[in-house]
């Protein structure tokens, strides 16, 4: 029989009041309806019991009113809920493209705020893979610094005012037969292009003036030249067997790195196959690029085209070709012996150059024609449409802005005054001056009219990275301030009879790509699909041969010749790159992959050339060149050029906000023009030393070699094909009864009782140090979605940085122990030889470090309170209510991956960064604890993802996939570096990994019994060859 | 009766009776105080504010406001808590083991080196607390449950070792202490002579009256009580050795911690017993209870414990060689010649080559080199755990994580404000507690008194003439 | 004046070797030496006194056994049987396997107990405590004097143990 519980004695009497009482939602009833009415607050007698249904009420009205569906016809990515269930994720497809970047991107939301972005694998351009600078892009949105509404001459205004005012200026602009300029960085959206064609159609007259501060313009112009073709190519390192660059830093910042990662590590990993690709580097300052290559070559940046053309003719030699007048450098032996293995590689081979110089271009699209790379590793068919910079053009805006030939300039996603000095006396002669900016930046503060834009993940619009593919990007919030997307500025402005750009986007689609396709006959279902997928891509003629035209003589004879004297490099750093997103904290405190330095940019000298001039790290020298001046901080940077220095542009930003204003020096202004196109590197300057001025940079590394310790294991590929345990011999310690491999030489465990069982999950992570390339999208993506702190300069100086992955990075010393009896070095000076890294050359290696969850974790076993112990599935679990902060387990981490609050960094107006006011508060992930001050924290292997994961498969009944969980790194990972996944799975790919000969744990002779290990890192080195 | 040779030199000069002892100690507590006793006390009083100072900005803001890093866990907070955990076990060693050995010389001495010793830990405990990132969550350290009941300490921890030995420590050298006190303050009751002091220290006294059965009684206590002591008092400084030694740190995982620490540790506790003795005698005018002859054993003691710890040294340095093992081998390598070379070597002169001096016994029957060495000794050891502490931590396994350590003001407040701590609590027992267990000391008056030497030369002629001091 | 045998008559002495051969030649003489109060622990009192050999230490040994096992007991519950857990791969099904790291505090709480066991004993039992109004015969007894309680069978005797006493080297004598 049915048993009958009661809820209470009333009920079992069934008083008439119980039963009056049971049909009401609430036992009393709420006085709501006085809550909303102002009385509540004034005259209501508001008990405890009531303020707590208050509080209630408004928890649940808040979060609904955050439930809210971000916008009509958004569609999510993976199911379309009925509406966003608080708690559970929703994903979209969208795109970033910043003028600099583009990806095809994931965004995460929870509660309808955009929290995390992923790579978009659907797309054929980026496949799944992001960058520090794409995922941090997510915080931008919550920038405080944004302008909450239109100016007019600096003061808020309505947008109607202002358009109408702005209508009649651009009106009188016109009638008095000035042009209109319309400034914007490259635009890769075909949709946006045709409002600028509707705009300038309105207002004849009208001028497109397309200006990256970082231009590819050389590349195009010099594809003119070659081929008759004004387009960047786009280019597959995955078809190269030898890669050379001239100091194209194509890993981290050169066109289209994200793809170029993905490309390149494919034909850099060794599962089931015995080659990889060869990667030689010749540049001046030490890129991300450079420290990956397998040789590397010093190269001063004014010899460069000297370089190329000598390498021009070896092979023009070789194919019986014509030479070109050549100066001969410092590295033509290296170059014959580059020439030949291009040879051999004859179609399998890529030449890529930085150089801005259209001359340069054509030389090197000479050799590629020559190596037959055109159809393999080059494709001219499929053209890259993100850059479209005009050098020449810009230098003919200024001309005409100075003689008063340009009646009103428009900025578009460009900031002329901050990256080209020139320019902001020539925009004062334009009578009307209008900045879509999204703050009150540089250039934005000269303008008249400032109209903020959408953050991109609040508007609407497409993109056309390549052609053919197409990709769309989609509001994932409502617009959180009175901002407007510029293209809709633009078609009001223009009177279109559409000035609603979603409509009009969905009109471009249904009249352009729609009909590009047969599969999906109504135009809603391609729509809807295009939209969750994020991307459509149309099959486009297949990758050929060009037919080269280039006048190499010509090029050849234009190309700058060597020249002497010191030298400054201007590049750009993985995070910063062009200072677009200069006001972002994660960026500023990612460090540096190479110098390991955030929060500055600086002058990088070699130490041979600093030790002749007498500079010390943080010796703050002036580089004059005319009537330019730059004051900086000198870091000591092995791998330097001779007499060269490097500094990075997008520093000294004033006018971005907060985290941004003032951070390191604005390098933009030593860009010079030369041979009609932008210079990226200064020669002829004067530098002196300014006395006693010690400048302190923040580094997240003081110490930069392995001191003789197998930390990274590192073979060559020769070596590890006769064996594959190369570098990674098997480790043995001596025992009373032999040699016994650590894992052997236990207390407890043995055979029989193998210490604690992982039952279920046991879950590993694998690191291929051959593939990562210490780009640091991982430690973004994980400041990101763990809610690391960001701490600032002042903490970063003091050792206290936050973030849960690093990347180590160190250099190879000139002493090491083999060769330090042949240098008859005692013990105690052969350390001290050691820790000095090779100064001219070094050779370097990366190593992401996080908790390793050692199954015999030594913090464990000394936390007094129990606050970190051992999960079931092999994780190492850190309880923070529980921690008293002893910091013993730190001390007691052979790893060092602990961190310590040393300070309420959450909520501390000590450090104002995006992340903590109240705004910046809306990234962060609810399914990760804010950290209090005084205790540890670390890396959890992304525990609530694989919560998250387990809870789905377990609601479809079933285990979890391989590859279905993925923690933020390994997501991240541009080149699949991280592996993640179940040991105890025996199909899954970390177990395979496992079982490579390659695999070690880090510090195995310590027995911690890691659920991380490694991969050893092989160089494909030409023996007796090495750099 | 016991007797003993004239050989020996008397441990009471100025031909005391029963009731000069009397008078002599209960003088400080009875009189007014002098003028040092005042400085002395405002300067440590000072000090104690600022330790207020410095701990309350540090619990307000947080640990930042320290010099230490990702890398260097613990600095100053833990050297100073080692520092004075040494310091405090001489105390207990004078009265305890000396007791066992029934070396007479402690009794003048073994009050105010007990008191040292309660006043050190209080200092000790204060850093434990102080180091923690939530010292309010301290009493988790406790066998307490959490809010479920069901969490519990993980005893695992050598960090729980050390709350249990040093709250027993503690509480058993208090108890020592005080039961010791009990006689002396009924003494002192007996003669007061204002109602104030009658009706304290007739509380403190607990009503004793020296009964032949409480005497037999109160003796066996000491007696067993020193029993258990002294194997309390050498775990006590093996177990914080085992906060380094069961770490897997180079430089900390070493098995010759525990006799190396105590040895350090006795070293240190009697380099401080001199330095408080020499002025409190001064100061109290007790030259003629606590003289030469003490200040002698003291440092013959200190001799031999300095060299054990600078054996020590040689030995660790030893074993890195012989272990092959290369972490092991670079720490001190790095000690010796790293960054911190200059700490190294300052604990290398202070603790193991100034005390050697003492072999010299004019330098040991010296007051003032005596107050200068021990002054150094106790530098040098608070050295030696900031070498072991710092520069193990700084350089340990991924050369990544390399970095420099450096104190910020704060850090040298608090160490500074623990002297006054200390030396408050110190300065209120010279006037408040008799400073001499003079119920203890009466009972050598007929054997080991100059006067009773006196008359034992006047009876039996012996072939030595005692030398009388000063 | 109370019933006859509870007369005490207290001497004063000022040497403790005078009480020591006092004691002897009064308590040969049949007088019943109750007691001795004195400054100091005088050596040879309490065999002088024929007092039994106090139990402290026996007590002092039982509360170490107690404060060892409940130690242990304390440890085995609350790592191995409430909530074992997984702390750094190290055993913790059984109290054999983890007592290499249970013996510092075995040992610490062994010596705590016993210690404060054994004092306390001593204050309850000597009735030694806080508040207790001291007996005090001799304003000097806990100076350097020494006073001798001896009990009187009846008032006749009060008389010649006063004499006695002098004779014993009492310096003064009093009921």
């Amino acid at each position: 029989m049915e048993k009958k519980y009661w809820k209470g004695v009333e009920e079992l009497r069934n008083e008439p009041e119980f039963v009056r009482l049971r049909d009401n939602e609430f036992f009393e009833n709420l006085p709501l309806d006085e809550v909303v009415s102002k009385k509540a607050s004034s005259d209501t007698s508001t008990s405890r019991r009531d303020f707590l249904k208050f509080l209630g009420f408004s928890v649940a009205a808040a979060s609904l009113a955050a439930c809210e569906a971000p916008v009509n016809k958004a569609i999510p990515y993976v199911i379309k809920p009925e509406e966003i269930t608080p708690g559970v994720p929703n994903y979209y497809a969208s795109t970033y493209f910043d003028g600099n970047d583009y990806c095809s991107i994931i965004v995460k939301t929870r509660e309808g705020r955009p929290i995390k972005i992923e790579g978009n694998e659907m797309s054929g351009v980026t496949k799944g893979g992001t960058n520090a600078r794409v995922q941090a892009s997510v915080l931008s949105l919550y920038d405080s610094a944004r302008l909450k509404g239109p100016l007019a001459n600096h003061k808020p205004a309505e947008w109607n005012t202002i358009d109408s005012e702005i209508k009649n200026k651009l009106g009188q602009v016109v009638a008095s037969g000035k042009k209109i300029a319309i400034v914007s960085s490259s635009i890769a959206s075909p949709t946006t292009k045709k409002v600028i064609a509707d705009f300038s159609a309105k207002y004849p007259g009208t001028q497109h003036v397309v200006y990256d501060a970082v231009s590819y313009y050389g590349l195009i112009k010099g594809n003119e030249l070659s081929f008759g073709k004004a387009a960047i190519p786009s280019y597959h390192f995955e078809n190269a067997d030898v890669i050379v660059s001239f100091g194209a830093d194509f890993l981290a910042n050169w066109l289209s790195p994200i793809e170029f990662a993905k490309q390149y590590a494919q034909n850099r990993k060794l599962r089931n196959k015995k080659n990889m690709s060869r990667h030689i580097q010749f540049e001046a300052n030490l890129t991300l690029t450079g420290s990956n290559a397998d040789n590397r070559y010093r190269v001063r940046a004014s010899s460069m085209g000297s370089v190329i053309a000598n390498l021009y003719n070896k092979i023009a030699g070789a194919t019986g070709g014509a030479v070109v007048s050549a100066t001969s450098t410092s590295v033509d032996k290296e170059i014959n012996a580059v020439a030949n293995e291009l040879i051999n590689a004859k179609g399998k081979a890529l030449v890529v150059a930085r150089s801005n110089d259209p001359n340069v271009q054509v030389l090197i699209n000479g050799i590629n024609s020559m190596l037959g790379s055109y159809g393999s590793t080059i494709d001219l068919n499929q053209p890259n449409m993100t850059r479209s910079s005009n050098d020449e053009g810009v230098g003919n805006l200024i001309t005409d802005l100075n003689n008063g030939a340009v009646g009103a300039v428009i900025l578009y996603n460009s900031n002329p005054v901050y990256t080209m000095p020139s320019f902001k006396d020539a925009m004062a002669k334009a009578g009307l001056k209008i900045s879509f900016a999204d703050r009150e930046d540089e250039s934005a503060s000269f303008c008249d009219y400032v109209c903020p834009d959408h953050h991109y993940l609040e508007s609407w619009n497409d993109a056309e990275p390549r052609k053919g593919m197409y990709s769309l990007t989609q509001p994932t919030i409502q617009p959180l301030f009175s901002t407007r997307q510029a293209q809709e500025s633009l078609l009001k402005w223009a009177d279109a009879p559409v000035a609603d750009y979603y409509t009009y986007l969905q009109d471009a689609w249904k009249g352009n790509t729609y009909t590009m396709q047969t599969g999906i006959s109504s135009y809603e279902a391609f729509w809807a699909k295009s939209l969750q997928d994020g991307v459509f891509e149309t099959a486009t003629a297949a990758a050929a041969a060009a037919s080269f035209i280039g006048n190499v003589q010509d090029a050849a004879s234009k190309i700058g010749k060597p020249s002497t004297g010191v030298e400054v490099i201007l590049y750009e750093k993985t995070g910063i790159a062009n200072g677009n997103q200069g006001n972002n904290p994660w960026l500023h405190e990612l460090p540096d992959p190479v110098s390991k330095v955030c929060w500055d940019n600086y002058f990088a000298v070699g130490p041979v050339y600093a030790e002749k001039m007498g500079y010390k790290q943080g010796t703050v020298i002036e580089v004059k060149m005319g009537n330019v001046s730059i004051k900086g901080p000198v870091l000591l940077q092995p791998g330097m050029a001779d007499e060269t220095m490097a500094i990075a542009l997008g520093y000294g930003r004033t006018k971005v906000g907060k985290a941004g204003d003032g951070v390191g020096v604005n390098a933009f202004p030593l860009v010079t023009m030369a041979n009609g196109a932008l210079k990226y590197f200064a020669a002829g300057v004067t530098v002196n030393k300014t006395v006693d001025d010690e400048y302190l940079l923040a580094s997240t590394q003081m110490h930069h070699t392995m001191m003789g310790r197998a930390i990274v294991k590192e073979t060559t590929l020769s070596e590890w094909n006769k064996n594959p345990r190369s570098g990674n011999p098997v480790l043995k310690i001596e025992t009373p009864y032999g040699k016994k491999e650590p894992k052997h030489v236990n207390l407890w465990a043995t055979e029989k009782n193998p210490g604690f069982p992982k039952e279920n999950h046991f879950w590993n992570m694998g690191i291929d140090l051959n593939s990562c390339i210490g780009c640091g999208a991982c430690v973004v993506a994980c400041t990101a979605e763990n809610n690391v702190p960001v701490v600032g300069k002042d903490e970063i100086m003091r050792s206290r940085e936050m973030h849960w992955i690093r990347i180590d990075r160190y250099y190879s010393s000139d002493t090491t122990k083999e060769n330090a009896q042949e240098k008859n070095l005692g013990k105690i000076s052969m350390y001290s030889e050691m820790e000095k890294p090779t100064a001219d050359n070094p050779e370097v290696v990366f190593q992401p470090l996080m908790c390793q969850h050692c199954n015999h974790a030594p913090c464990e076993t000394v936390c007094p309170v129990v606050a970190t112990t051992h999960s079931s599935e092999g994780m190492n679990m850190m309880a923070y209510n529980r921690c008293i902060g002893t910091r013993y387990c730190a001390n007691n981490c052979p790893y060092k991956v602990r961190r310590f609050n040393w300070f309420r960094y959450n909520e501390n107006e000590q450090f104002p960064f995006n992340q903590y006011d109240n705004l910046g508060k809306m990234v962060l992930n609810p399914d990760v604890v804010v950290r209090s001050r005084g205790v540890m924290e670390k890396c959890t292997m992304c525990i609530q993802r694989v919560q998250y994961g387990k809870l789905d498969a377990k609601k479809e009944g079933r285990r979890p996939k391989d590859g279905e969980i993925k923690t933020a790194c390994s997501q991240a990972c541009p080149t699949n570096a991280i592996t993640f996944g179940d040991f105890n799975n025996d199909q899954s790919e970390v177990h395979e990994l496992f079982n490579d000969p390659r695999s070690y744990h880090l510090l195995e002779e310590l027995d911690t019994q890691p659920s991380v290990f490694y991969q050893t890192k092989v160089r494909n080195k030409k023996a007796g060859k090495e750099a | 009766m016991n007797t003993e040779s004239n050989l020996r030199l008397p441990l009471i000069l100025g031909d005391k009776t029963l009731h000069d002892i009397t008078d002599d100690v209960c003088r400080p507590i009875e009189g007014k105080a002098n003028k040092w006793w005042w400085l002395a006390f405002t300067v440590s009083s000072a000090a104690l504010i600022w330790w207020v100072i410095c701990v309350s900005y540090t619990f307000g803001t947080g640990l930042g406001v320290w010099g230490e890093n990702k890398t260097v866990g613990w600095a100053w907070d833990i050297t100073n808590f080692v520092w004075w955990v040494g310091i405090g076990h001489a105390g207990t060693l004078i009265s305890a083991i000396l007791l066992l050995f029934r070396q007479k010389w402690r009794l003048s001495i073994n009050r105010s080196a007990e008191a040292m010793t309660i006043f050190a830990v209080i200092c000790a405990a204060s850093f434990i607390i102080g180091h923690m990132g939530r010292p309010w969550m301290a009493y988790w350290s406790f066998p307490v449950g959490n809010q479920f009941g069901s969490l519990w300490v993980n005893f695992n921890s050598p960090l729980i070792w050390d709350v249990f030995a040093i709250s027993t420590y503690f509480s058993v050298s208090l108890v020592f202490w005080y039961s010791g006190l009990i006689p002396d303050f009924a003494a002192v009751r007996d003669r007061a002579t204002t109602k104030a002091r009658k009706f304290w220290y007739t509380i403190l006294s607990f009503g004793w009256v020296g009964s032949a059965k409480n005497w037999q009684r109160f003796e066996e206590m000491s007696l067993v009580l020193a029993g258990i002591s002294t194997p309390l008092v050498l775990s006590v400084h093996s177990v914080v050795s085992m906060d380094f030694a069961t770490s897997l740190v180079p430089g900390w995982h070493t098995t010759i911690f525990p006799p190396y620490f105590v040895a350090g540790a006795i070293f240190s506790g009697f380099a401080m017993v001199q330095t408080l003795l020499i002025i409190t005698r001064k100061v109290l005018n007790m030259e003629e209870y606590i003289t030469i002859y003490h200040i002698d054993m003291m440092n013959r003691i200190i001799l031999i414990t300095g060299s054990i710890v600078g054996v020590a040294y040689l030995t660790e340095f030893f074993i890195a060689w012989y272990s092959g093992v290369e972490y092991e081998q670079y720490a001190f390598i790095n000690r010796a010649t790293g960054p911190y070379w200059w700490a190294y070597w300052s604990m290398m002169t202070c603790n193991v080559i100034t005390p050697q001096l003492f072999w010299s016994k004019r330098l040991r029957e010296s007051v003032f080199a005596t107050f200068i060495i021990s002054i150094f000794v106790n530098v040098g050891m608070w050295f030696e755990r900031f070498v072991i502490i710092v520069t193990s931590l700084h350089r340990d396994y991924l050369t990544s994580s390399w970095v420099m350590y450096y104190p910020t003001w704060v850090e040298v407040g608090i160490f500074i404000g623990s002297l006054g701590l200390f030396f408050v609590p110190f300065m209120l027992f010279t006037r408040f507690f008799p400073v001499i267990a003079m119920s203890e000391l009466k009972t050598i008056v007929k054997s080991s008194s100059s006067q009773a030497k006196k008359k034992k030369m006047a009876q039996s002629p012996s072939p030595s003439t005692p030398i009388n001091h000063e | 004046m109370s019933s006859s045998n509870k007369k005490f008559v207290y001497g004063i002495f000022n040497d403790d070797d005078v009480v020591l051969d006092a004691i002897a030649s009064l308590r040969a003489k049949g007088l019943k030496v109750k007691d001795v109060i004195s400054p100091f622990p005088v050596h040879g009192m309490d065999e002088a006194l024929g007092l039994r050999r106090t139990r402290l230490s026996i007590c002092c040994f039982l509360y170490g056994m107690t404060g060892c096992s409940l130690a242990l007991l304390m440890m085995w519950y609350m790592n191995i049987w409430d909530w074992p857990m997984d702390i750094g791969g190290k055993p913790s099904f059984a109290l054999y396997k983890n007592l290499p790291a249970f013996i510092p505090v075995t040992f610490e709480s062994t010596v705590l107990c016993a210690a404060h066991g054994m004092v306390i004993t001593f204050f309850l039992r000597s009735k030694v405590l806080p508040g207790v109004e001291p007996h005090i015969i001799h304003p000097r007894q806990a100076d350097d004097h020494f006073v001798m309680t001896v009990q009187a069978k009846d008032d006749a005797q009060v008389g010649q143990i006063h004499s006695m006493l002098k004779a014993a080297g009492a310096i003064s004598t009093k009921e």
